[in-house]
């Protein structure tokens, strides 16, 4: 399974949207109803799941899946 | 081969309350589900019973306490208790509810015996239902709710041929998760890093309280000590009172404008709400918290597994009051955003440390309120019974642990109900309708005119 799909059946389980349905376009808000708990529960096991530590001010920007994987991606390489 | 848990950090918050204040009473959970049709009570009995094998939560038990203190949880494979029908239909429905109510505060005293149980009723004006009474280190009310939903949509299942409810999540397999989270170290030790820096750049809580200056000074005195921070918690009379006020739909629909506008929710306006009472009944004071209480259901699997998963966190702020509405809700926001992330943790050991540093004396606190908002009305959900008349409702169980802990729903017509459960030792009715007039002063003025500092708003209201 790759890292995209990875993330993208995490974040299924928060949300009614599979993972084969979920674009990176798409918003944790307004197109997966994600509500601030589900998205901070949500990137809580993305740290565990992804061995990184996501910094308060970057989580702030994060809108939609692409900018959630761009994030972690960088994370990853640093 | 049975499997023995140890107790999650959800389950723990109550089982230590039934420790500290020695009676099972506080852990009490109580709800009637009835619908106004007849119901065919042999199918119910057995809808009952299957529901207790689908939703594991039902059937967890307690070992004895072992040397140190310490019980760990089991899931009975089976629950053979015949379910009770009581005929209250003679009565008025106020006379049922007193009725039920008494049920409510009776207690389940004992180890390794059943936390749960159901009893199905004819009620009055042909009303025909259930009532469940549980101890709530098996579930909260966002689990009862799916129960129950779960159990009638067995019942229109085999009654009326609708689709069979979804498959449920395991129990066993959610708190296995849960637990293996809690143990995981780097986990452990972010969740502790951000309480403890909550502590490093604040300091020591302040206590304030729904009455005012004079209840901390009445500590002082007592403690002999004019510098202390944290007020007593009543331990012996802890009867408890129960003040509703419903939120006419109008005005609700402008909070949840408001928060949808400014993508705010619903909790953070009405912690909001609450600690600008708070902070101008007690001299304006800025460095004010509150106990919130957090569902932790997020997955799907989170949502349909039952049991107990709430649990709650101190919303500490401290905010000037030039401060604007607008950015003191966001403040909050922010703050209640970061408790989210690190909400695996457990409180008992937030406690712990504000003890450790700040030598906090024994069965003081530094919280006067507590809050939840439950956005789920406790009311049967189902396509198949829609349009029948619904008599559901919630009952204390009549000990509190908290000296004012208001909850927060919705009701069917689109209001608000704002229910205050308040310890009788020290508050009166008037302490209530005091805290609503004024939250709702401040909320309805902040929405009006969010660029207004807090200050403003607390010597206007």
């Amino acid at each position: 399974m790759t890292q995209e799909m990875q993330f993208k059946t995490i974040a299924a389980q928060y949300c009614g949207v599979k993972p084969e349905d979920m674009t990176n376009d798409m918003r944790f808000r307004e197109d997966l109803g994600f509500s601030s708990l589900d998205f901070m529960s949500f990137l809580g096991e993305l740290e565990d799941t992804f061995d990184v530590e996501l910094e308060e001010e970057e989580v702030a920007q994060i809108l939609t899946v692409a900018e959630a994987l761009t994030l972690l991606e960088r994370l990853q390489e640093e | 081969m049975k499997e023995y848990y140890p107790l999650t950090a959800a389950q723990r918050m109550h089982h230590n309350w039934i420790r500290k204040y020695q009676t099972q009473q506080v852990s009490g959970v109580s709800v009637v589900a009835s619908l106004r049709a007849p119901l065919d009570f042999g199918l119910l009995k057995k809808c009952i019973q299957l529901e207790t094998e689908r939703y594991g939560c039902m059937r967890v038990r307690f070992t004895k306490p072992d040397e140190k203190g310490e019980v760990r949880q089991y899931i009975a494979d089976r629950d053979t208790r015949d379910i009770p029908l009581k005929d209250l239909s003679g009565m008025s429905m106020e006379q049922a509810d007193a009725l039920m109510q008494q049920w409510a505060y009776e207690t389940f005293d004992g180890d390794d015996i059943p936390l749960c149980d159901v009893t199905m009723l004819r009620l009055p004006d042909g009303y025909n239902g259930f009532f469940i009474h549980m101890d709530h280190r098996l579930i909260d009310s966002c689990g009862l709710v799916v129960m129950i939903n779960d159990l009638m949509q067995l019942y229109t299942h085999y009654r009326l041929g609708s689709a069979y409810p979804q498959d449920l999540a395991d129990f066993e397999t959610v708190l296995e998760k849960d637990l293996k989270r809690a143990n995981n170290e780097k986990r452990f030790a972010k969740d502790k890093k951000f309480w403890d820096d909550q502590l490093n750049a604040l300091g020591e809580p302040l206590y304030a309280d729904i009455q005012g200056p004079s209840v901390l000074e009445a500590a002082r005195a007592r403690h002999k000590n004019p510098m202390l921070r944290a007020a007593d918690i009543e331990l012996k009379n802890l009867f408890v009172e129960v003040k509703d006020y419903q939120l006419e739909p109008e005005p609700t629909k402008n909070l949840i404008a408001f928060c949808m506008n400014h993508q705010l929710s619903m909790t953070n306006l009405l912690l909001l709400g609450i600690r600008t009472y708070l902070s101008k009944v007690n001299n304006g004071q800025e460095d004010i918290t509150i106990e919130n209480f957090i569902s932790r259901r997020s997955t799907h699997d989170e949502w349909t597994s039952g049991g107990s998963r709430t649990i709650m966190f101190p919303c500490r702020t401290v905010i000037s009051p030039e401060t604007d509405f607008l950015s003191a809700a966001y403040e909050i926001q922010n703050v209640q955003n970061r408790i989210y992330m690190h909400s695996n943790y457990d409180p008992a050991l937030i406690e712990e440390e504000m003890r450790r540093r700040y030598h906090t004396p024994e069965n003081t606190t530094y919280e006067s309120c507590y809050l939840t908002y439950q956005p789920m009305p406790v009311q049967v959900d189902n396509p198949h019974l829609a349009g029948i008349a619904q008599h559901a409702k919630w009952f204390a169980n009549g000990a509190a642990t908290k000296k004012m802990y208001l909850t927060v729903s919705h009701t069917p017509d689109g209001g608000m109900n704002f229910s205050y459960h308040y310890q009788t030792a020290q508050l009166t009715e008037h302490d209530m309708e005091l805290l609503y007039y004024y939250m709702m002063r401040i909320l309805f003025k902040g929405i009006a005119e969010p660029d207004m500092s807090i200050g403003e708003i607390m010597e206007q209201v």
